[in-house]
């Protein structure tokens, strides 16, 4: 029998947008403006001297002012999708388009310790721990170092970082670091484990992460890691982040324009030092400072969304924030915002999602909130899915079969189809005694169990012994 | 009886105009600019710096009502006032250690304090332990404010209270540290004077370092 049927579409996920492309597009010259009008600082001179001789205008030592024409060109060269490897060279993470991949945040200073409940500064080994949980939980795609090491001496403590990253997990991992000479490092050891520069360049599995002082002021340090990464063809993301009501107006749309305009004076840098250099825009735009706490928050509602619709109409790849929390603790609100932000960035489609499993606004992790916020993405995997109605999924022949009477339960088809169905891991569904009959647990608890039975079942692929010692090497030996 | 309480209010209201006429109306009551000055503005700045902490005020509103108190210092008091009756409450040096530039908070520090009374000299960001100490000696400073959000800055302030310490002017400057990696045990440890984790304590702990 010939099955034709035409004029058929299928929603294949559900899809949300907050800007209308006319919006992204007001925005866009908007930031262009700022660039040809106002211009950006720059404290570093051999981005000065790029841009003047790509026709920039150059005043008061370090003001540039960057026509259009440049930006426009930069779209014209820079890749549209990046991928990320994982540590063996095979492509892991196609970040551009809808693709949603999640991965942990860098650098908190504290931690609330699964095991005593203690609220303590990190340390090394917590680090291991994050990483290696990172390693077997299913719905984390990349990492990042989650902890800072108080027990390691401090000025290099990026090359610590880097260096448990790479020895505990295969997945692809982004690194921070403070100094330029610590991007230089960690480039070495990446470069180590992929076996040379070139291959490295080829099947990236590593990206940095740079922060810029706000969208009108470059410094030195972000500007060095940009051209000195873009050389090197090895993924960026440039992320100016000025606060609206502090060092940007306090509107969301004021607060994007400057920040953008300075992700694309980044851009058009980055294309200058090399045509084709990998670059990634930022996912939230519109930080603010809650003018009560004087924090800046994380999960603040008003800055999600629009940053990633912004990215997709410029055609750009984003990373973006989410399953964090400004709660202290691991309990209702934690679990609250860690699913409203994960939830609002799977559905516009932000590409690479970071900080899951932060609290206090970015100062601690928890590895049970980490685990909590496995659960949330396994269950909004199982609810991105479109809903497939076809023929075979109608049953009607089932159903006519069974008729009004009859039992689905031992039929063959539930028998067949029943495990296509999503299942939970850690939220509870069993009745009320059966759950007392387990230990009467709350989630953060069961989460917690989750924890030390991953850590003392799960076996990391240990890279090799002589490459972790020359990875070892750079840590003994670093970059001055 | 001159009405204070109206003045309170409206301090905290932030209204600048009518600020200003109540207190044009004090004046011509007779009432002396010290004692508006104590017992309306600066009782008003309490009350603001109280409910400040409280979360019951947004910052924003709290420099407005600086601002509406400054302009009734400066547009009617001052030329009223005897010499030391408006002395400032002290002289602050602030700026973010070498190598780091977070500097957000830092200048809510300082706006915070100079709405609370104190005259303040923001230095900026990414700041030399040699310029501290020169800046010390030139605005003869009361108190030495420093800002880290970074672990691998915080060192910095420990380099830098020994620089002050070498130019022979610890005694002369009480030393306050902030910033979110910071904390009491390590502002003891490098021999501060005083932490605070916050805008609103950094001004209750520098009127009380003043006084020791
Ligand atoms: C905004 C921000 C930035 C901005 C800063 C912009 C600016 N102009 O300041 C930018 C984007 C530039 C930035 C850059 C970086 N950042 Co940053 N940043 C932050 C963030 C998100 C918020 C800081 C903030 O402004 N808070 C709001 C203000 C009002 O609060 P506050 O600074 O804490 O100040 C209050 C109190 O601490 C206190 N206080 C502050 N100073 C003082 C001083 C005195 C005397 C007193 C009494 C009190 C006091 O009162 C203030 C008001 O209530 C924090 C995370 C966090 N939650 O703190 C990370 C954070 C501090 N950054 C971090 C990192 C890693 C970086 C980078 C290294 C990233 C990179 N590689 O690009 C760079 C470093 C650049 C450099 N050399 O300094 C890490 C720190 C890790 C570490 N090693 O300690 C943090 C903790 C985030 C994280 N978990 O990864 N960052």
């Amino acid at each position: 029998m010939t099955k034709i049927c035409s004029n058929q579409y299928a929603m294949n996920s559900p899809h949300a947008q907050k800007l209308s492309d006319d919006q992204s597009q007001k925005l866009y010259w908007a930031c262009l403006e700022i660039l040809e009008h106002t211009g950006v600082r720059m404290y570093e001179q051999e981005a000065l001297d790029l841009l003047k001789k790509a026709g920039a205008v150059v005043t008061d030592g370090n003001r540039v002012r960057i026509p259009s024409g440049l930006v426009e060109k930069a779209f014209s060269t820079v890749p549209k999708s990046v991928t990320l490897c994982d540590r063996n060279g095979n492509p892991a993470i196609r970040a551009g388009g809808y693709r949603s991949y999640f991965g942990t945040g860098s650098d908190c200073l504290h931690i609330l310790d699964h095991r005593t409940g203690e609220y303590r500064d990190s340390v090394l080994q917590d680090i291991v721990e994050g990483i290696t949980l990172c390693d077997a939980l299913e719905h984390i795609d990349f990492a990042m170092c989650m902890f800072l090491p108080s027990d390691v001496q401090q000025d290099i403590a990026d090359r610590y970082q880097m260096e448990a990253m790479l020895n505990n997990t295969t997945k692809p991992v982004i690194f921070v670091t403070t100094e330029f000479s610590g991007a230089v490092d960690a480039v070495k050891m990446a470069e180590i484990v992929a076996g040379g520069e070139r291959e490295l360049k080829q099947n990236p599995f590593t990206a940095c992460y740079i922060n810029v002082t706000t969208g009108l002021r470059h410094n030195k340090e972000a500007l060095q890691k940009l051209l000195y990464l873009s050389d090197k063809g090895i993924p960026l993301t440039y992320i100016p982040s000025a606060q609206g009501g502090v060092t940007a107006p306090v509107t969301v749309a004021a607060t994007m324009a400057v920040n953008n305009a300075g992700v694309l004076a980044g851009l058009v840098l980055s294309q200058l030092k090399r045509e084709g250099a990998p670059y990634i825009f930022p996912g939230w735009g519109g930080n603010m400072l809650d003018m009560k706490t004087t924090v800046q928050p994380y999960c603040d509602p008003e800055k999600r969304a629009q940053a990633i619709d912004f990215a997709h109409y410029l055609g750009m790849p984003s990373f973006s924030l989410a399953g964090c929390s400004e709660s202290k603790l691991v309990d209702q609100q934690a679990a609250a915002e860690a699913a409203l932000s994960l939830f609002t960035d799977a559905l516009f489609g932000g590409n690479l999602v970071h900080d899951v499993g932060y609290l206090e606004s970015g100062l601690c992790g928890s590895l049970p909130q980490l685990v909590i916020c496995d659960e949330i993405l396994s269950w909004l995997e199982a609810f991105m899915k479109g809903v497939d109605v076809s023929d075979e999924s109608l049953a009607l022949d089932i159903i006519d079969e069974v008729g009004p009477d009859g039992q689905h339960i031992n039929s063959d088809h539930t028998l067949k189809n029943y495990k296509k169905r999503w299942y939970p891991q850690l939220f509870e569904r069993a009745s009320y005694n059966v759950w007392q009959r387990k230990g009467s647990k709350d989630l953060g608890q069961r989460a917690t169990e989750h924890v030390d039975t991953i850590l003392a079942e799960h076996k990391v692929e240990p890279l090799p012994k002589d490459v972790a010692n020359a990875v070892h090497a750079i840590v003994e030996k670093p970059t001055a | 009886m001159a009405d204070f309480q109206n003045i309170i209010d409206t301090l905290i209201e932030g209204d600048q105009e009518k600020l200003l006429s109540l207190a044009q109306s004090a004046l011509d009551e007779g009432i002396s600019a010290k004692e508006i000055l104590e017992k309306g503005l600066m009782a008003g700045m309490d009350i603001v710096g109280e409910k400040m902490e409280a979360e019951d005020m947004f910052i924003p509103e709290v420099l407005m009502c600086a601002r509406a108190m400054t302009a009734v210092i400066n547009n009617l008091l001052k030329p009223l006032l005897a010499a030391g009756d408006v002395s400032a409450a002290g002289k602050v040096i602030i700026g973010t250690v070498k190598g780091d530039l977070h500097d957000i908070g830092k200048n809510l520090v300082a706006m915070m304090l100079e709405s609370a009374g104190f005259e303040v000299y923001n230095l900026g960001a990414d700041i030399l332990p040699d310029k501290y100490v020169e800046e010390i000696k030139d605005k003869n400073a009361d108190i030495l404010c420093m800002s880290a959000l970074l672990t691998t800055t915080m060192p910095m302030m420990k380099v830098t209270i020994d620089a002050v310490s070498e130019a022979g002017l610890r005694d002369q400057v009480k030393v306050m540290i902030g910033g979110a990696p910071v904390s009491q045990d390590f502002a003891e440890q490098i021999g501060a004077d005083g932490y605070a984790s916050d805008a609103g304590s950094a001004i209750r702990l520098a009127k009380e370092i003043m006084k020791r």
